[in-house]
This record gives C-alpha cells, structure tokens and sequence, in this order.
C-alpha cells in the first residue's frame, strides 16, 4: 500500500529552472508563475511564497529575468517578471544538465542485477 | 558581467532602499489578493479564503526578510545594523563592558606577549639567505647514553668539510676578543675568528672589499681583518679609503680588507671584526683540541638528517682511524635554527599553552557573563524573532557583539602586551637568543587580531545558540524565570575555569619551588659583598712570565690597600662567568692508556682566592705567597675530585701530569690540599670535578680580580677600575660586576619561565575568582523572591549565607577535582623544567587546592552576605 502521493516542494535546487522555464511561456507575476507550475506539474510541485519570493529576487539580480509593472487583467498593478537574453540561455543549459541527469539517474533506478 | 548585475541591483537596493521595499511591499500584497480571488472563485467564503492565504504564507515580515537576504547588500546592511545595536548595547551596560573587555584585554595581551617571544625566538628566521639551509655541526660525547654538544677539533672540520657530500660549504669558528689600538686609543672588540668559508655558508659578501682568500687561513698569512659596518662607522667614520689601511690587533698589524654591510649580524649578535682564524701545521695533530663551533650550508634537497648520517658515516671511520684521540666522539647536524633553541623551545612553548588556557579561562568568563545576561535579554530576543527575525539573523547578531567585544578587547590589550614586552625585554635573560629583539611587528598584531576573532567566536557562540533555540510562543508567555538548563551551563562552565586555573597554578607552584629550592643551594662560595672584574694585559708588555706575575702582584696589592676592601684576589676562569677551562690528566704511577685519561676542570688563582670567596679547605693546605714561579709545582683538588679519582683519600701527596690529550698541555704538580666543590656552571648544573693550580705558576696573562669588601661592593668599582688600568694603559677591564649578580644570572632563564607561569596563573586566578563572584552573585539576584520567602519563614541570616556559599563552594570543589587530575598531566609538560621537586609533589598540590579554595570562599561569601541582607519585604515585592 502506498500513502497517497502528498503534493510536495520542488526538487532542491530545479526551482529556478521550473521558474524560468514558465516565464519562458510568458511574462507572469509572482502569483501566476506558482500557480503555472502546480497547474503543469498537476499538482506534484506546490511553491508557496516563502520560496517564490525569495528565488525572483535571486533570478533578476542574477539577471536572469527582468520585471515590470503592469496592470492585470482585474485592474489591479502587478509586478510582471520575463525572461532576458541571458536567462533564456541559462535556461537552455540547465535544462540540458538536467535531461542529462535525470536519463542518468533513471538508467541507474532501472538497472537490473545482471548489468550492476 | 553578471557580477556588475549583481553589484548594482545590491547597490540600487542600498541606496533605493525605501523604493525597492515598497514595490516588494505592493508585490506580494498583489500576490496576496490574487490568491485570495482564486480561492474565492474555487468557492470558498471571502474570510475563509483570507485566512487560509494568510496561513499559506506565513509571516508577512518573515517573508521579507527572506527575500532581503538573497542580495549580499542586506549582508552588509545588517551587520552594520548588528553593530550599531552592538555599541548602543555596550555603552548601556558600562560596567559589564567594562569587566569583560577588562578580563579579555588580560587574556589576549598575554597571549600577545608570549607569542611575540615566540616569534622572536622560535619563529624568525635567522638573519641570513635561505637560512633554512645553515645546520650546525658539533661534536658530541656519549656520557653514558646521553649525547652532550660539543665544539670540534679542527682536523675533524677538515676531515668533515673534503669527505662529506652534503655540504655546498661549510666553515669553522670562534670567538676571540682583541685589543684594538687605534691612534694611540686601545679598546676591547669582539671578533670572529673564522675559516674562509664563512662568507659562501652565510651567503652574505662584504659592501665593501673582499672576503678571506683560502689560503688566508693558514697562520702568518692571516693578518687580514674585515671591519663590521659599526666599527667602520665609529674608527673611520665611514671612509671608503679604510680598505687598504692597518690596525693593530693584540699589537700587530691586520691590513683591513673589506667592511661588511650595516645589516649583517654574526652569530646573530653583532660582532665587531672578522678575522681568519690562522692554522699552522701543528693544528692537523690536535685532534683533541676542541675549540671550534661548525656551521655547514646543505646542498639544495638535502635534508638536516641525510647530512647527520653523511657526517656519522665519516665520524665512524675517523673512530677506527684515530682510536686514541676521537674513540668516544660522535657527530651531529642539525638546523642551526633549531640547535639554537633546543633547550628553550620546550619551555617557550609550554608557557604559550598556559597562556592559551588563560584565554580560554577569559572566555569561559565572558560566556558566562553574556549567558546571564542573555537570560534578562530573553524578551527581547523573542520579540524580535516574532516579528521576524531568523534565528541565523539573531546568531549573527549575538556573534557581531562578541566580536565587537573581543575587537576592543583586542585594541587594549596592544598596550598591555606592549607594557610586558617592555619589562621581559628589560628583564628578560641574555642567554635567550633574540630575545631582545621582540616587538608588536606584523606577525604578532596579526596573532593578536586572530586571536580576538578566535575569542570572539568562544565566548559568544554558546550564549548565542541557546538563546535562539528557545520557543518563540513559551518565552514571550514566561516572566524573567532563569531556565535551569542555563544554570547548570554556568556551573560548567565555572568548572572549567576552576580546573584550569588549578593546574596553571599548580605549574606555577612547582616551578616556584623548584627555583627556591635552587636559590637556596650554595653555589659553593659566598657570593655576598664579593666584586668581579676582568683584567687582560697584552703578551707582548711583558717579557716573560716574572715580568707578568709582578703586574699581578702589584696590582692586587694596590687594590688591597683600598678602603673597604677585605681581601683580594684573581682566579680564572671566573665560577658562573661562563667560561671554563678543562684538561685531561694522568696519575704519576698509575699506567692508562692516554686514550683513557680521566679530564677534569682546571682553575688558576691566586693564595687569597679561597678566603676571598669562602671556599672552605677540607684537607691539607691552600697555596701560599711561596708558591710561585720556580718554586715546586703544587694543587688543590676539590672534594669531588678527590672522591672520583682518588677514592681511597689518598689524594694528598699524588703528582699529576696535565694534557696528554690536549689541554693544559706539559704541566704538572702535586697535591698538596683539598677544597669543598664549588658549582662552577651554575647551582642547576652538575658538580664538575676540579683542580687549582697557582696563578703565579701558570703564566696566564689575563684572569678576574675577586674582591671581597666591607659594604657596598658598587661602590668600589670605578677605583678598583682606575688602579688596574694606571699599571698598564693598554689593559683591558671589564665593567666590574658583583659576584651575586653572576649567581642570580645562572638561574636567569629558570627566573624567567617561573615568573611568566606565575604571572599567567595569577591572571588566571583573578578570572576565575571574578567568574565565580559574577556567577554566584548573578544567582544570588535571580533567587531574590527565593530568599525572601526563607527569610519571611524563619530562615537565620547564617542560614541563607551557608546555602549561597554551598553553591558557590560546590562548583569550586567540583572544579578543584578536575583541576587535580589536570595537574597530574603537568608531569610530562614540565619534565626537565623542574629540579629536586617533583611534577606530583602533594605539598604544592594541596597549597595550590587550598589557596583556591580560600579565594573561592571569597568569592562566594561576598554575594552571600548581600543575600542574607535581603528584606523579605522588598523580596516578595520583587517582580
């Protein structure tokens, strides 16, 4: 019997990624980018605001994504953030170490005693 | 360019703060509103749906302060913060800032000075290129198993220097003082009487001129000085045309030919001429004629031990070459950086862990200073982190105290340090290499600066944990309750500062029984009232040895006649000067083999010599005014002497031969009486067996005049100076120094350790005694409302002193037992520090335990009284 899979925090260290990658779609607001990854990851991943916050401010200083205020479509201003040159690349080349990884890890999990 | 990115977004954040915190301000607001919308539209009813975003999030100002710390600005930012709070904290509790920078400013400045000694002695390099290479050959003697150091023969530096292959050079020296006569004007220097190889070993060449040609060594063509920079500065002052010109040296002329450079230093004081030393054939057959000290330059890759061995491997030929002059002599290299220290080093280095544990007794006293202290601060440590302060954001700010603590701390005790520096340089002993040379240089501030943060880091890491650790909810509910988990770190830590001062203490105390006990042994003479001064007369004022024992006689003479001189006389070489002069000897009618000749000390004085210095007669006679030169040859021996080689008591009467093997070479004489021992290389070292042999039939032309005086002997110095100097211009006088000064500088070094071990256990008890007051008087003030109501229920005066005192004596003990055990470890620390005392000697133990105890019933009794002076009234009002 296994215990009903609990929606749980991001992979140590692929938040970033997760977050550029959704801003990769479209420009969002903080709101919108945890929202996008619970909705794609259907529901795997929850980001709460403890990490969201703190990881944009780390991705623009890095310069990785850019932020604006825009209005919503309520009306209201929010602060848009979008992907930069430079984070689109580092986008591309994390994206690639984790394929990489991740077919590493998963040839491992699948190994059988024959091959070990 | 990121890191530009990164610089200005922090630099924006620095300078823009208020902007860029109201958009994060509006942006999680915004967040919060859309979430909320979200929830709503899912379904929920508007409040529930607030609540439960609130609860999603957490902490509003949390939040904040986790996306403040991504940039490194609010790093800055907060320690400035910390440190402005830091001060403002300082400067409202003046007397606690004022204890504890007080007490660590100890701790530190006495960390400071030893190390400065430290690096001075052991640390510094020696004073020349790639000192690391210079090693330090000499010869050693295998007295049964223990190796002792010795000068070498010069056919052994010779057979070194051609046959080993680790060696790039190497030279042989010694020193020698000389007369230099300069127009008209004699005046003593010092010289280095050296082989050519000196200059490529040392890897120094003179400014100006030349260094020695090798075949400069040999005797007649040696008459070639190099001038030290000083010398040249004060004869010539500074005349490059001196190159060329001649001195008189002893009377003869030495052509200079060179000037070496202001900073050269050889061996490591300042010399002030330099001279080849001068061998003729003969020297080739003293084998065992050791007189020269060696130093070698290795080969590069070669290491001190592979040129031990190299060396060994020829010393074991030369053994089965020469069986009767080098059978018991062996060889050692090693660093000349270490040999120079070899006997102080463990010393040095014991005392630098004493004075690391009085750091870390300091500390353990600022840690339980800052506990006490954190425990009234508790409220405002839970305020703050309820209104959203991190627990590594207090930690760190706990940590920005101490180390403001310890950096000021650190300031201050600069001038202690220096203030001791002061005292052990004027204090100190001479015969500690470079110990003059200490100061607060890079090196040391450097040690300084680490050491505060190191402190730092100690002291305030504890309080700082274990004040953060604690549940925000739970501390905010509780009144000003001293939680019992903080009360028994405390006692701990009041433990351990007991232990450790019990065993530094316990160090002191051996090492200050140890120098009474050897203060209290009689060098063999009485030293009281008694003047020194050394007089040498140039060879070539008197013809023959009549004509110098005539100058002796006058001048002793002269110097009788002097009001408040008791008696007079001379004796060379001097007991305790340093100096010394043995020979081997053979025993008219017993057939050794010359290799197996016994050596024994020889000293040459004067009739008076035994009376002037009370060396008492234990059999037969002394010499008389009668023999002298031509007269029949007689001796004295000292009762050691008598004992080892004439166990039989039948010394008187026996006629010795002198310096078969090198030596007092050709000389005889007969026994005529015994004398009492007298300790010639200082009350700490071993008897050594003697012979006397009159002055008058010696020839010896320089000796020290001994004066015994009624009164002050200072007061005789400059006559007695006057009256040698006026028989012969040319006589060279050292500055006359009392006998007592001598025997106290034979016990200089023991003198010294045994003071800084004192100085820091006193520090240490001073600690400890303040900690303990400071903790029993801080639980004194925490049990207030306790004592109040014993005292409200009947409780006596007496009966509330005896339980605050049981408390503080508790700890005391507890920590007295450790200290106990500690002490027993100080055996291994203290081996070869301590003499006719013993590392476990209980008497000191247990005085050490006690003077403890006393101080720590003091310490105790104080807060005691005040507890027991509470007004219950006032008490049950409390709080």
């Amino acid at each position: 019997m296994t215990a009903p899979q609990k929606p749980g925090s991001v992979v140590q260290g692929t938040l970033d990624m997760l977050i550029l990658k959704t801003l990769a779609l479209q420009p969002m607001h903080g709101y919108g980018v945890g929202l996008r990854i619970e909705q794609i990851s259907k529901g795997v991943f929850q980001v709460n605001a403890g990490s969201l916050f703190p990881a944009l401010r780390r991705l623009e200083r890095q310069g990785w994504i850019h932020g604006e205020w825009r209005a919503t479509q309520n009306n209201r201003r929010a602060k848009y953030y979008m992907l930069t040159d430079t984070g689109r690349k580092q986008l591309k080349s994390e994206a690639r170490e984790w394929q990489a990884q991740s077919a590493a890890i998963a040839r491992i999990l699948e190994a059988t005693s024959g091959e070990v | 360019m990121r890191i530009f990115k990164i610089i200005g977004g922090g630099l924006r954040a620095l300078f823009g703060k208020q902007r860029v915190e109201q958009e994060l301000d509006e942006e999680l607001r915004c967040y919060m509103e859309t979430a909320v919308e979200q929830k709503v539209r899912d379904g929920a009813a508007r409040e529930e749906a607030a609540r439960e975003t609130r609860i999603e999030m957490g902490s509003m100002e949390t939040l904040k302060e986790q996306v403040r710390d991504v940039g490194w600005e609010t790093h800055i930012e907060s320690f400035l913060q910390d440190l402005r709070y830091g001060l403002r904290m300082l400067r409202k509790n003046p007397s606690f800032t004022i204890v504890a920078v007080l007490a660590l400013a100890l701790g530190i400045g006495a960390n400071t000075a030893m190390f400065s000694v430290i690096e001075a002695v052991l640390l510094r390099p020696l004073p020349y290129r790639h000192a690391g290479e210079i090693v330090r050959v000499s010869s050693t003697w295998d007295r049964n198993g223990t190796l002792t150091s010795y000068t070498s023969s010069p056919p052994d530096f010779f057979d070194w220097r051609d046959q080993s292959r680790s060696f790039s050079s190497m030279f042989a020296y010694r020193m020698g003082e000389f007369t230099l006569t300069l127009l008209g004007e004699a005046r003593r220097v010092n010289a280095v009487m050296a082989t050519s190889g000196m200059f490529s070993t040392l890897q120094a060449e003179p400014m100006l001129g030349r260094e020695f040609a090798a075949e400069e060594n040999r005797k007649g063509a040696n008459h070639v000085v190099i001038l030290s920079h000083r010398l040249w500065q004060s004869a010539f002052a500074g005349a490059p045309d001196a190159i060329g010109k001649t001195i008189q040296l002893e009377s003869e002329p030495y052509a200079i030919i060179g000037v070496m450079p202001a900073d050269f230093r050889f061996p490591l004081s300042a010399s002030d001429a330099y001279v080849p030393i001068g061998f003729d054939d003969k020297v080739m057959t003293q084998r065992g004629a050791h007189y020269l000290a060696v130093l070698g330059r290795l080969k590069s890759g070669v290491t001190p031990a592979q040129a031990n061995d190299d060396l060994s491997a020829i010393m074991a030929q030369l053994r089965k070459l020469y069986p009767d002059k080098d059978s018991k002599w062996g060889v050692r290299a090693q660093l000349w950086s270490a040999a120079l220290v070899r006997d102080i080093r463990p010393a040095l280095l014991m005392l630098l862990g004493a004075v690391g544990l009085v750091a870390l007794i300091a500390c353990a006293n600022i840690s339980n200073l800052l506990l006490a202290r954190a425990t009234v601060r508790h409220r405002e440590l839970a305020m703050r982190r309820a209104l959203g302060a991190g627990r590594s954001r207090l930690v760190r700010q706990m940590l920005t105290e101490g180390l403001l603590l310890a950096l000021l701390a650190g300031a201050a005790s600069l001038l202690l340090a220096y203030w001791a520096l002061v005292a052990i340089v004027r204090f100190g002993p001479a015969d500690i290499p470079r110990l003059a040379s200490v100061g607060l240089n890079g090196p040391v501030l450097a040690f300084a600066m680490s050491v505060s943060i190191a402190c730092a880091l100690l002291f305030a890491l504890i309080p700082a944990l274990r004040s953060s650790a604690r549940d925000v909810s739970g501390l905010l509910r509780t009144s000003v309750s001293p939680s019992r988990e903080a009360g028994r770190l405390r006692g701990a830590l009041l433990i351990g500062e007991v232990a450790l001062s019990m065993m530094l203490l316990a160090g002191a105390g051996l090492l200050v029984r140890s120098f009474v006990g050897l203060s209290s042994l009689s060098p063999g003479f009485d030293p009281k009232d008694v003047l020194t001064m050394s007089v040498a007369v140039p060879d070539a004022h008197y013809k023959n040895s009549a004509a110098l024992q005539s100058y002796w006689e006058q001048a002793l003479t002269q110097l009788r006649a002097l009001p408040g001189v008791a008696s007079v006389a001379a004796v060379t070489p001097l007991p305790l000067s340093g100096d010394d002069f043995s020979s081997s000897f053979r025993v008219e009618g017993r057939s050794v083999p010359e290799k197996d000749e016994p050596s024994a000390e020889l000293r040459f004085a004067t009739p008076d010599y035994f009376q002037t210095l009370a060396i008492p007669l234990r059999q037969g006679r002394t010499f008389t005014e009668a023999d002298r030169l031509g007269a029949a040859r007689v001796l004295l021996i000292s009762e050691t002497a008598a004992h080892m080689f004439f166990p039989q008591g039948d010394a008187i009467g026996q006629k010795i031969k002198f310096g078969a093997r090198g030596g007092y070479e050709q000389n005889e004489g007969e026994i005529v009486g015994i004398v009492a021992d007298v300790r010639h290389f200082g009350v700490d070292a071993p008897i050594p067996p003697m012979f006397y042999v009159p002055l008058a039939q010696s020839g010896m032309d320089g000796a020290t005049v001994v004066i015994r005086t009624r009164g002050v002997p200072a007061a005789l110095t400059q006559p007695a100076r006057k009256i040698v100097q006026a028989l012969d211009r040319d006589a060279l006088v050292s500055e006359p120094v009392p006998m007592e000064t001598l025997v106290s500088a034979s016990l200089g070094q023991r003198r010294f350790y045994m003071m800084l071990l004192g100085g820091f256990a006193t520090l240490a008890l001073v600690l400890a005694a303040v900690g303990l007051y400071g903790v029993i008087s801080y639980s004194v003030a925490q049990r207030t409302q306790e004592v109040g109501i014993r005292v409200a229920l009947g409780a006596s005066r007496s009966e509330v002193v005896a339980m605050v005192m049981r408390q503080g004596l508790r700890l005391a003990a507890a920590g007295l037992a450790i200290g106990l055990v500690l002490a027993l470890l100080l055996k291994s620390v203290l081996k070869g520090l301590l003499v006719g005392v013993s590392a476990t000697d209980p008497a000191t133990l247990a005085l050490t335990a006690l003077v403890l105890f006393l101080i720590a019933v003091l310490a105790s009794y104080v807060p005691a009284r005040r507890a027991a002076r509470v007004d219950p009234m006032v008490a049950l009002r409390f709080d």
